[in-house]
Parts: structure tokens; sequence; C-alpha cells
């Protein structure tokens, strides 16, 4: 800092308390005899459940980008039984909320509700995931909608910076469509729709996660009954090309012409979740940019007042993973920013972190993992994040652990393996007149218009 | 069914400042708020965006606790904060293990105490807002919209009609003697409410407030500012250019009954029926049936932390082929639907369910980000407001004994157009028409 900060009058800082154990509750497991996984935790915090129907496949499968959103937006919009208003009445007279949208991965069908009214909600969502109507006008209105929304998408320098990010990393894979063009969702047909809807939601494919104010026993027995009878095998998955390997620093530059902020994201690929360097790769992200109280925010924040949010971030695909730092800065410290940022990697990657550092983030990371612990989002939340990922379920409790066994040297292994300054990957959205030339100086640099056409 | 058990216990300190405590035992867990009764409606004239300046300020160095060690003491105990600012009150809250609380009370405490900060402090943290501002408005399609746009249309009082987020020569223009003079009036303890939720006794937590809070000297409450807005006699409207999206939008705002009356609760209700999801009125005629807009969503705000004028708003965002007064016609069926027919059964009693679910869910609140938050706030609000932390178990109860009647009277007396404010965000080129 600019100015030295002085030291805290020690010994009236009160030291932390006699640590209370954190216990995660008991998981009730089973699998029925369709294949759908079930995942129940009792807690009765509120007169609610919350529930998480994961669907094993998302965009990454689907035959035009963004197809597996679109079904699932569609899927909502009526079944074989009931209108888009009969469903929608149903929902609010159970006091629920039933959400459905699709990432690269997964279909995730998110529903809560009072738990008098589990039965009935069960009910309905068996039929969104196997009797949807896909009413051809729900289809079209709901295209046009996304098609007005993707006009939008493409005004915003967020949008714009990942949508890019994608491109540049994955290259050939699916990974690399962020969001469909309007020409691919003119191109999306009501039966494009329902052969994806027919291969890929299959009970085997699927896992239930239940948590809330009910009894396990009961509450399987439910959806034993509401969802026995759902059929279908796994889908096949075909082979992905591998994503390009990067060589030296690029610039991308994606002009927004108007902006008065620049979005940067420097990006490099690393791990999936699975990967036995995850923890100390996540170690490294917190003390780096992923907390507040971190170096990148310390720096380009609270020192030199060039951004509101930098964040660094450890994105776990199912197959693969990448690493980022973000920030909007101001127009004219594009390259000061960028500076720092290489200047903190390369700090990360070549000297070994400090004792109190360390020690700061691993408190950090170990207790912030179990503030999910105090209600029934946090838990479906933390639940449904391991199992999707095919983690054993004990992760959950031997996470502090291996947070704390962890050293100065796993942080300097991750950074020098999965920072990857010297091949990073540079975007930049901003109004090209006024910033191109800062960016410019960070590599050899190509340039795109909102659309994604070169320029 | 809307009877609610939630232990609450409240003191107030011989200094002024209120404390309750909410104890649950789930998980180790404690969430704290410190709320002061001050929001940006208040913030001097001349100084708009002021509160929220101030707001980031508060975590740029207390007496004992120098710059980036809050954030620090907080992060390294395992625990995460944040701040925030709103129309009548601000607040800084932490989520931390139990075993850190009396950590967080001390460094709450030492920064209501003694603010440290210095020039440079306050050009870094002017140069961190204008830098939110642009991320969340300026660099934005839609950015400010309607939350921005609407108040400088529906109000004439200052308090309630300017930009709050601020005019960068209005930041620009902020001293630190502005930061040390808001300290001194506001941010005494007898303007605020500490509120701990969580894994904790009630008795040890007050003995612990009691240590870390009582010898803050007491100061004055602050004199209370006029925010009344005189009675609106015709439709007011605006237009705002629209730099970056490409599709039209309005928003359509109505000035809201007095809180605590039975009117407030009826408009909490209708509110529901006309906006609450995709089973909302208008989403289901604009975006389903007439498929003239592409989105529709609209609110009160949240009424619980709103203590001076509010609005109840519907915003559009509609097809560019579909003109203005279309979308207004198409919109004004709706509401005159409402007006004449009220809101029957069974569609009330839908939404009262949907009501008292939402209302438990607010009390959990948030995925794992800050636990129970959602309690917290509104135990602080109903604190400061109403002096009465106990209205967390009656409350609900009165918003479920709301009439059809009283539904319908309260569309009759008060979303009429005299009493409105339209604003079209129209994208650069598109003509009102």
């Amino acid at each position: 800092m600019a100015t030295p900060a002085p030291n805290p009058t020690r010994a009236q800082v009160p030291p932390l308390g006699t640590e209370r154990p954190v216990v995660w509750p008991r998981r009730f497991r089973r699998t029925l005899a369709n294949g759908l996984e079930v995942a129940l935790v009792e807690t009765r915090t509120i007169p609610k459940f919350t529930a998480d129907l994961y669907i094993r496949s998302g965009n990454a499968v689907a035959t035009l980008p963004g197809l597996a959103q679109m079904t699932a937006t569609v899927a909502r919009t009526g079944t074989s039984r009931r209108t888009s208003h009969q469903i929608e009445d149903a929902l609010r007279g159970w006091g629920a909320d039933l959400s459905i949208s699709a990432g690269a991965d997964t279909t995730s069908v998110a529903f809560a509700g009072l738990a008098e009214f589990a039965r009935p909600l069960l009910d309905l969502v068996y039929e969104i995931v196997r009797e949807a109507s896909f009413s051809a006008e729900e289809f079209e209105r709901e295209r046009r909608q996304k098609i007005e929304g993707l006009r939008i998408d493409r005004t915003t320098p967020e949008f714009l910076a990942a949508e890019r990010l994608r491109k540049v990393l994955f290259g050939a894979h699916s990974y690399a469509d962020y969001a469909p063009t309007e020409q691919q969702v003119e191109a999306y047909s009501r039966e494009a729709l329902i052969a994806y809807y027919r291969e890929n939601y299959a009970p085997a494919n699927a896992l239930l996660v239940g948590v809330g104010d009910f009894s396990a026993d009961v509450m399987w027995k439910e959806i034993e009954g509401a969802f026995g009878d759902w059929k279908g095998a796994p889908p096949e998955r075909a082979a992905e090309p591998e994503p390009p390997k990067s060589h030296g620093r690029h610039v991308y530059f994606v002009h927004l012409p108007g902006a008065v902020q620049t979005q940067i994201v420097v990006a490099n690929m690393a791990i999936t979740r699975r990967h036995p360097d995850w923890m100390r790769l996540a170690l490294a992200n917190n003390l780096f940019g992923g907390a507040f109280n971190s170096r990148l925010v310390r720096n380009i924040r609270e020192e030199k007042g060039y951004t509101y949010s930098p964040r660094s971030s450890v994105h776990a695909l199912r197959q693969h993973g990448f690493f980022s730092v973000s920030a909007a800065v101001r127009n004219d410290v594009v390259a000061a920013a960028l500076t720092e940022i290489f200047y903190e990697l390369d700090r990360i990657r070549a000297l070994p972190v400090g004792e109190e550092e360390l020690a700061d983030t691993r408190s950090y990371m170990s207790g912030v993992f179990s503030l999910g612990l105090g209600t029934q989002d946090g838990i479906a939340g933390q639940l449904g994040g391991v199992l999707l990922d095919g983690l054993p379920e004990e992760y959950l409790e031997k996470y502090r652990e291996r947070v704390r066994a962890l050293q100065p040297s796993d942080v300097l292994e991750a950074a020098r393996r999965y920072f990857d300054s010297p091949n990073a990957q540079i975007i930049v959205v901003g109004d090209g007149e006024a910033v191109a030339g800062q960016a410019a100086l960070f590599g050899e640099m190509e340039k795109f218009d909102a659309q994604g056409n070169s320029i | 069914m809307a009877k609610l058990n939630i232990p609450v216990e409240s003191r107030t300190l011989t200094n002024g400042l209120r404390v309750v405590v909410s104890p649950d035992h789930t998980a180790p867990l404690v969430t704290v708020g410190v709320y002061y009764k001050i929001g940006f409606r208040l913030e001097p004239r001349g100084r708009s965006g002021f509160a929220h300046l101030f707001e980031h300020m508060m975590f740029q160095g207390s007496e004992n606790a120098g710059k980036m060690e809050h954030i620090k003491l907080i992060n390294s105990s395992g625990g995460v904060l944040n701040g925030t600012t709103h129309y009548d009150l601000t607040n800084y809250f932490e989520a931390v293990p139990s075993n850190a609380l009396e950590r967080v009370l001390w460094l709450e405490a030492d920064r209501m105490r003694a603010l440290k900060v210095d020039d440079e402090n306050l050009r870094n943290q002017r140069d961190v807002v204008k830098e939110e501002v642009r991320v969340n408005v300026l660099n934005q399609p839609y950015g400010g919209f309607p939350w921005l746009d609407l108040p400088p249309v529906a109000f004439r009082n200052w308090a309630n009609a300017h930009n709050f987020y601020g005019d960068f020569a209005d930041l620009d223009a902020a001293t630190l003697a502005d930061v040390r003079a808001f300290f001194k009036t506001y941010y005494v303890p007898s303007n605020a409410a500490l509120v701990i939720v969580g894994d904790v006794e009630p008795e040890e937590a007050f003995d612990l407030a009691k240590r870390q809070f009582e010898d803050i000297s007491g100061g004055a409450q602050p004199a209370t500012t006029d925010v009344n807005e005189l009675p609106q006699t015709e439709e007011r409207r605006g237009i705002v250019e629209e730099k970056f999206g490409t599709l039209p939008a309005v928003a359509i705002g109505y000035r809201a009954p007095a809180r605590h009356t039975p009117e407030w609760y009826a408009t909490a209700l209708l509110d529901y029926a006309l906006h609450a999801g995709r089973a909302g009125r208008f989403y289901r005629r604009l975006v389903q049936e007439q498929k003239l807009a592409v989105e529709v969503s609209g609110d009160t705000g949240d009424l619980i932390e709103l203590n001076g004028p509010c609005q109840i708003v519907t915003h559009v965002f509609y097809k560019p082929e579909v003109t203005d007064s279309q979308i207004l016609a198409a919109y004004d069926a709706v509401v005159e639907d409402a007006r004449k027919n009220g809101i029957a059964n069974p569609e009330l009693e839908q939404i009262k369910v949907k009501f008292r679910s939402d209302f438990f869910s607010t009390l959990e609140s948030g995925r794992g980000g800050f636990p129970r938050f959602g309690l917290l706030h509104y135990l602080a609000c109903f604190t400061l407001f109403d002096g009465n932390p106990g209205l967390i178990n009656t409350i609900l109860e009165r918003f479920m004994s709301v009439t059809a009647e009283q539904v319908r009277s309260v569309a009759e007396k008060y979303v009429v157009p005299a009493q409105r404010a339209i604003v079209f965000r129209l994208p650069a080129g598109r003509k009102a028409a």
C-alpha cells in the first residue's frame, strides 16, 4: 500500500474462541431401480424443502449450441397434462419455485416449496422431465425471446468477454460455445428439442438432491412413487477433440463502441475438481484473487483504485477446467491494470508465500466452506456440487483437514502449473479507439466486433 | 399456519445502541449486522452518492484496525463480510464461525467508536466507487433502469428524487470534512442497531455487546429529515436514452401507501398478483398471451426496509416493432381489470400460500453466503423503523389476513394514472411513439 497501514494493537484483537465442531448432516442415499440416484438430508430450519434434479447432459452434447438450454426452457411451458398457465398456478398454490436451465455439462431442475406440498411438486417435476409437450406456440415465443436476449447480451461487456474467452481456450471442443448465434437459434427445431429431450432426460443419467423439512424415509417413498415409472438408458457420449495448447501471450480485443470502462480477462487452461491438485489450486486462487483479502484486490482496488470488482476464479467443467483473472477498469489504466495482474501472477509463481498469509487463507477457505451448513439451500448446494462432480461424499467432512494440511510449496507448485502467465490469453472488451493501443502492448492482437467477426 | 415462533431477545445499551439476538444452534455459525438509520435518501444536498461513498470509507480503517486489517481479520477467521447502502439504512454484516463472534463485535465497535481515514483513502475509494457506477450503470445495457431513472421523474423532494449512486462531480466534491461530519451525525450508537443471529446464547451475546460497545459515547439522535412528498395530481413522464441495449423498455411506478397501514399490507399482495414470476398477471398477459413484451417484472422494493415514500413499479422490455403507446395500452388493460375486479379467489389464496412460503425463504436467504441474513435484515429494520423486533413473529399474519376487498380498494385508490410516473428507456435512434 502506498501508505503503510498501522497494525492493530494486537493485544486488543480478541482471540478466536474454542472452535465448535462442524458436523455435516447425515445423508440418505439410495438409487431407484431405474437408475435415478437420490441423496436426501433432513433439516428443519424452515417448513420447506429445496431440491435439485440434475440431468448429466448439457449444451456440450447438443446438436447446436444452446439447444439444451432451449429444450429446458420449453420443457417448463407445458406437459401432456398441464398448460403453462396451469403449471404456474399450481406452483404458486403450493408456495413453490421451479427453474430449469442447462449449462455446458448439466441440466438442472431446481425446485423448492412448502413441505406439505412435496408430493404434488415431485409429480409436476416428473411430468416436466418425462412428458413435456413442446408446444409449437411456446417454442416459437421462447425462441424469439432468446434472440432478443442475445442481442442485448452482445452489448454486455462480461458476456462478450466470456464468449470470446471460451472460443480462445477451447477451439474445436464444444466448450468453446458459450452461447449460440442468432442464426443457430433460428436453426433450432421443435423436433431437435424433442430428440435431445428423449435421449438425455433419462433416470440413469440423473441425480436428485433434496434437503429440508421431511423424514428421509417418507420422502424416499414419495420420490419412488413420483419417479418410479421413469424409463430410459443413459446417452452415449462421443469423444471430444482436445483443446488447443497455447504458446505465448495473445490479446483478443472485442470492440464495444462507446464503452466507458474496459473489461479485462486473463486466463489459461487448468484442471477439473477431480484432479489431485484441485485443493492446492483452490488455495492458490483464494490467496491470489479469490477472496476480498487477496493480493489482486489489495493491489488493483485498495491501493490503486483501478477497479471495483477484481476477481480470480477457478472454473471446473466436467472434462476441463480453466483459471481466470477479471477486472472492469477505467479506460486510462488498461495497460497499468494488466501490468499489475502479470506482476502478481509472476510474483506468486516465483516466490514462496509467508506463513501468515498462508494460514489466513487456509482459515478463510475452511470457514467459508462450512457457511452453507446453516441453511437448506447451502447444504443442497454443497452436497449437489460434490455428487455431481463424482467426488466421494466424505469430501464434505475431509475438506477442512485437507485445507489445513496445505503448505507454502503447494501454493508455489499450483501457481507454477496453473497460473500460466507466459502463455496467458488476454481478452479485452472496450472501445477500440480509446483503449486498443494499450491492450496491444501485451501480445499479438486480434480484433473482433460484438458479433464475433474479425475486424 | 402463519404463526411463527422465532426466538428474539433485545436490549438497549446505556448509549442507546439497540441489541437484538436470535439464537439458533443448527450450525456453529453466526451472522452479525450493524445497521445505521441513514441511507441515500438522507444524504446532504450537493453530495449525491455520499451515503454510499461513506459506506466504502467504513472499510478504510478505524482506530485500532488499519486499512485492510478489518477485512483480513474477518476473512482469516473463516468469514465473509460486506456493506450495502439503501434508501433509509446502511448496513455492515459478517458471517463467521461462531468462535469469531467477539472478534467481529470488536471490529464493528472499533469503527463505530472512531473512524480513522485520510485523504488518500478518500481518493482511492472515490475511484473505486466510480468504477462501481460504471460497471453497474454507465457501461451496462439498461444500467440503472429503473431504479435510478424513475425517482427523478416520480418525486419532487430532493431526498427522494436525486441520483443515489452519485453524480461524479458531487463525488469529486466530497471532502474528508464531509466524511467526519457525516460520521459524527449519523454513526452514533443511538442511531444504530446490532443484530446477532445464530450459534450464541442471548445472555452471552448481550455480555459481549456490552463489553465491546457500551463505552462508545452516545451522541444525540440525528434530526429527522423531511422526506415527504406532496400529493401527486397528474401523471409524470420522462425519457432516457439507452446507449447499448436493443429493446425499448418502460417503467411505470405508482405511489405506495404508508408503512404499516392496512393498505400497505394489501399492496404487497397486489404486487404479487401483478408481478410474482410467470404466474404474475403482467407476464402472463404481455409476454405469454399477447407476445408484445420479451420480459416483464416488477415489485415494491423490499417494503420492510423502506421507511419513506416508495412505489409499486413494473418494468417491461418490449419488442422493437411494438409501439410505446401499444405497450402502455396493453399494460393499462391489465391494471384496469385489477382496479375494477380486484384479485379474487382462488388467485388470492394461491398468492397467500406463495407469499408465506417466500417469507420463510427470505428468513434463510442465500446459498451459503450469509446464512439467515434475511432474518437478521428484517430484525434490524423492525428495530430501527418500528422499535419492535418482535414483529418478525407477527407480521406474516397481517399479510395473510388481507381481504380481496382490501386488494381491490388499494388498486382502485393507488394504481391510478394521476399518481404514476412513466419512464421510457429507448435505444438511440428510436422515436417515442
